[in-house]
């Protein structure tokens, strides 16, 4: 489908898009709530123009101020960075960072190691399941742990998700707050030197594990299917080196070798020689008391880009912003229903500004629906935002 | 901050209102003094105050002990002693709210000499960094090594006044609490409820229990309350001294002194290179004079002509501080990223990369290679290969690249077998020692440093001895410290 169309189409078909289907007045409310008590204007906005020309500190005051900008400049992307003291500008260098929404970046790439159907930028259904986890166990986490409402879920708009946290109090975390908040999501560690990357020790499981392995096993059988996680002997081999136990392993390779390559068969099979190698060395069982677990979170658990979501004002993709190289739209979608996705369901410019597109009518629907989950967000942020401000004014007056 | 600074002492000092001053071991450093001192006293208080951070941040990193272990702390006030820092020591062992002279006067120069070196510290973002990291070890060594009735004494002083939460709520997220926080007996403790950014510490580690936003934290956690304000505070009073800068400045005695103190210790940041090392001979350095970690990400670029943001920026500074020119760096760079992209990819994405590191873009700030505290502490992920591969490899892989460069049986053993205990810096040592068949035993802590004292070996500066004689023993006991005078040792 994206083959019919390419990238020299958009500088005619943009300034359609921000027209006529992007939502500005939402956005604009989005962001000046968003950056409140200061006003929107002190919000840096960034364009990356054709040809990778990057404009940063630009700022609007209004949605007519940005529906000018955004013609005048038609950018083929669009970044939301931090809310400063002043208006934003390329000069000035005193210019101080008071706020920015608490951010998370989830990206397929990052999956390269542990994926078997995809690679680098594609994406696929089967691998779509990673970024399903990931939304799950992040808002939940989000929600529960650290009691945050107001949750954006957004799509990168080719292989990945963003989260927007726009409580008052994750916007105004510090960076040791947001690399705390990072970290705490953070299971799997280590680079390529490092087969194992997850390590869960042998006392108690903090809760907010036990809650991410119950998301996990949800999908992992089917994953284990899609994926073929233990197939060929090479993916085996990845498996194996993460049992540190040497006894253990070389019992588990012996069998699993022998076994027809089906993985979900050879997961079982794994689980039982682990079972009764753990019931027979007793205490020395204790090392490896969480392995399931610490395997499963290495294949399944989300992996954030924690410098994202560390630093206190990286640039985003905006919501609706549209992917220059997939022409899809970064549309706003529930956490609930990130299963039920299709990726070429995800309206892209070019069938939604061609009536004749096969998929037109379907795109323009989900288009919708997308504005309308983005408008709900946004209501609820205003509500507390309003009711935040009454209490402030409350306790200031009991004084 | 009011510091009069005189050449001779008027010292009538009550001692009444030293104990109304400092009543406690452990202080919070709210207030600034007041007195006038001696230029020297000055000099002197500064000084040692300096030794006594070095000895933290030298236990953690030289010598590989864990942080607030016990081994930890014993060094620490071990080397306290062995500097003739009686009070010090005393001060940190056994914190206390007794009130002798001696006390008194142990807080009294504590209190003096931390606000000192707020102002010697307080001129860069990394001096700051280094500093509030160093106060807040030894505020949190402090805590730990109180007494119960000090800290109780401790709290009703800083006005620390929190509720537990009700025995029916805590019954019921019990087994929650029972999960999530690491102390045992957890039946017979208090919890109180504190907002989650109170105790980043523990959510960092996972190791405390949330809801809704709070934190449930034991009587014990507390400690991590107090260094999340203390390092709040004492951020933004670095941040108001180094605009104050100015008025303390004009007593040019002053000056010299405060600007020379950490660098006094610090020494070289290597962001100016000493040599020029043309890049037709970094194939040859990586094996002869790279730490690991450089030839790591050297080899790795050679092979996949290609690192990820991180590996660059440590290999690009590093690069730059040996003395790689920026034009060399840039054909270097580009050289094996065209192997797999056009060169067009490359100058737009990549060379800005390289330009920035030697402060050609962004904030044209002189970067300073990492060191390896930093490179030790970094974040490391999927698709990297930067860090310290002592740290940062797993034993077999980091084992079979050693067999790999082949080096001896036992040389791989040392090296592994401090690797293994955490000792990452040390391993790092043993390391140098089997490329350069030496027994120098060096301390390292910065690949640039690794790089120059390498050097010296092959110019020819530095003899190296033919290893296997008895080793040199490395420290001598001094075991009877109270033998020794403070004053004549200063
Ligand atoms: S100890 Fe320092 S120099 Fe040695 S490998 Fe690690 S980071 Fe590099």
């Amino acid at each position: 489908m994206v083959g019919l169309y390419d990238e020299s189409m958009l500088p005619e078909m943009l300034p359609i898009y921000y027209t006529r289907l992007f939502p500005q007045s939402i956005f604009c409310r989005w962001l000046s709530c968003g950056s409140s008590p200061q006003p929107l204007s002190n919000r840096e906005l960034s364009f990356t123009l054709a040809d990778d020309v990057y404009l940063r500190y630009l700022s609007i005051c209004n949605q007519k101020e940005l529906q000018l900008l955004l013609q005048k400049k038609c950018p083929h992307k669009l970044d939301i960075g931090a809310v400063y003291n002043t208006k934003p500008s390329i000069g000035r260098h005193d210019a101080v960072v008071l706020s920015r929404e608490l951010v998370f970046d989830i990206d397929l790439t990052d999956y390269d190691e542990v994926r078997t159907c995809c690679q680098e930028a594609k994406v696929c259904e089967k691998c779509w399941k990673f970024m399903v986890i990931a939304c799950e166990i992040i808002d939940k986490t989000l929600k529960e742990d650290f009691g945050f409402q107001s949750i954006l879920w957004v799509f990168s708009g080719r292989r990945g998700i963003h989260c927007w946290v726009s409580d008052y109090e994750a916007r105004t975390l510090d960076s040791p707050g947001r690399g705390a908040v990072a970290d705490y999501l953070c299971l799997i560690m280590g680079g390529d030197n490092q087969n194992k990357k997850v390590h869960l020790g042998s006392d108690n499981l903090h809760t907010s594990i036990r809650r991410a392995l119950a998301v996990i096993d949800k999908y992992f059988d089917q994953l284990l299917e899609d994926q073929e996680f233990l197939s060929s002997a090479e993916r085996l081999d990845k498996m194996l080196k993460m049992i540190p136990d040497e006894a253990l392993r070389s019992q588990v390779q012996k069998t699993l070798e022998s076994m027809p390559e089906n993985s979900l068969l050879r997961w079982k099979m794994f689980l039982s020689v682990y079972e009764s190698y753990c019931r027979e060395s007793g205490n020395n069982a204790r090392k490896i008391r969480y392995l399931v677990e610490e395997i499963k979170i290495q294949f399944c658990y989300p992996r954030l880009d924690v410098n994202v979501t560390k630093g206190f004002n990286h640039l985003l993709k905006s919501p609706f912003s549209i992917h220059p190289k997939t022409g899809k739209v970064s549309v706003v979608f529930k956490p609930g229903n990130a299963k039920n996705m299709k990726l070429d369901e995800i309206p892209s410019i070019y069938s939604l500004l061609d009536d004749s597109a096969p998929d037109n009518a379907q795109h323009e629907a989900n288009m919708r629906v997308a504005v309308k989950n983005f408008q709900e967000v946004v209501f609820s942020l205003e509500k507390a935002e309003a009711m935040r401000r009454r209490n402030d004014a409350n306790m200031s007056l009991d004084f | 901050m009011d510091l009069n600074i005189r050449r001779k002492s008027t010292k009538v000092q009550l001692s009444g209102s030293l104990v109304e001053t400092y009543p406690h071991d452990l202080q919070m450093y709210k207030i600034p003094p007041t007195e006038n001192i001696t230029l020297q006293e000055f000099e002197t208080l500064a000084l040692e105050r300096v030794t006594l951070l070095r000895c933290l941040a030298t236990a953690t990193t030289l010598k590989g002990l864990r942080m607030y272990s016990e081994e930890w702390t014993e060094y620490v006030i071990g080397e306290l002693k062995t500097q003739g820092l009686k009070y010090y020591a005393k001060l940190c062992e056994k914190t206390s709210c007794a009130t002798t002279e001696a006390d008194l006067q142990a807080r009294r120069k504590d209190h003096i000499a931390h606000f000192i070196l707020r102002l010697a510290y307080c001129r860069t973002e990394e001096l700051r960094r280094w500093f509030i990291a160093r106060e807040l070890e030894l505020f949190k060594m402090r805590f730990a090594t109180m007494r119960s009735d000090a800290v109780e004494t401790f709290f009703k002083i800083n006005n620390l006044c929190y509720t537990n939460i009700s025995d029916d709520e805590k019954s019921e997220i019990m087994h929650h609490l029972r999960e999530s926080t690491p102390h045992s007996n957890i039946d017979n403790m208090k919890f109180y409820k504190v907002k989650f950014y109170e105790v980043l510490d523990l959510v960092k580690m996972r190791k405390v229990y949330l809801s809704g936003g709070y934190a449930y934290i034991a009587h014990k956690d507390f400690i991590s309350v107090l260094s999340a304000q203390y390092r709040t505070q004492l951020k933004q009073s670095l941040a108001v001294a180094s605009h104050h800068l100015g008025e303390i400045e004009q007593d040019e005695r002053l000056v010299s002194l405060l600007k020379g103190l950490h660098q006094s210790y610090s020494g070289d940041d290597y962001s100016n290179a000493k040599a020029m090392i043309p890049i037709e001979s970094l194939d040859s350095l990586s094996v002869k004079s790279f730490p690991l970690c450089m030839r790591q990400l050297h080899e790795q670029l050679r092979l996949a002509h290609h690192l990820k943001h991180g590996g660059r920026l440590q290999y690009g500074l590093f690069l730059k501080g040996i003395g790689v020119t920026l034009e060399d760096s840039l054909k270097f760079w580009r050289d094996e990223f065209t192997k797999i992209m056009e060169l067009d990819k490359f100058e737009k994405q990549y060379a800005y990369n390289v330009r920035y590191n030697y402060g050609k873009e962004g904030s044209k700030k002189n970067y300073s290679p990492f060191s390896c505290l930093k490179i030790i502490n970094n974040t490391v992920g999927p698709g990297d290969c930067h860090g310290c591969p002592y740290k940062h490899c797993d034993v077999s892989i980091l084992k079979n690249r050693l067999q790999g460069y082949g080096f001896e049986y036992q040389a791989i053993n040392e090296i592994m077998d401090m690797t293994k205990k955490g000792h990452f810096q040390i391993a790092c040592s043993k390391y140098f020692d089997a490329v350069h068949h030496s027994d120098m035993g060096l301390g390292i802590n910065h690949p640039n440093q690794y790089f120059e004292e390498s050097q010296k070996i092959a110019k020819g500066d530095i003899k190296v001895e033919i290893k296997k004689e008895a080793k040199p023993s490395v420290k001598k006991e001094i075991n009877d410290f109270d033998a020794m005078d403070f004053e004549e040792i200063m």
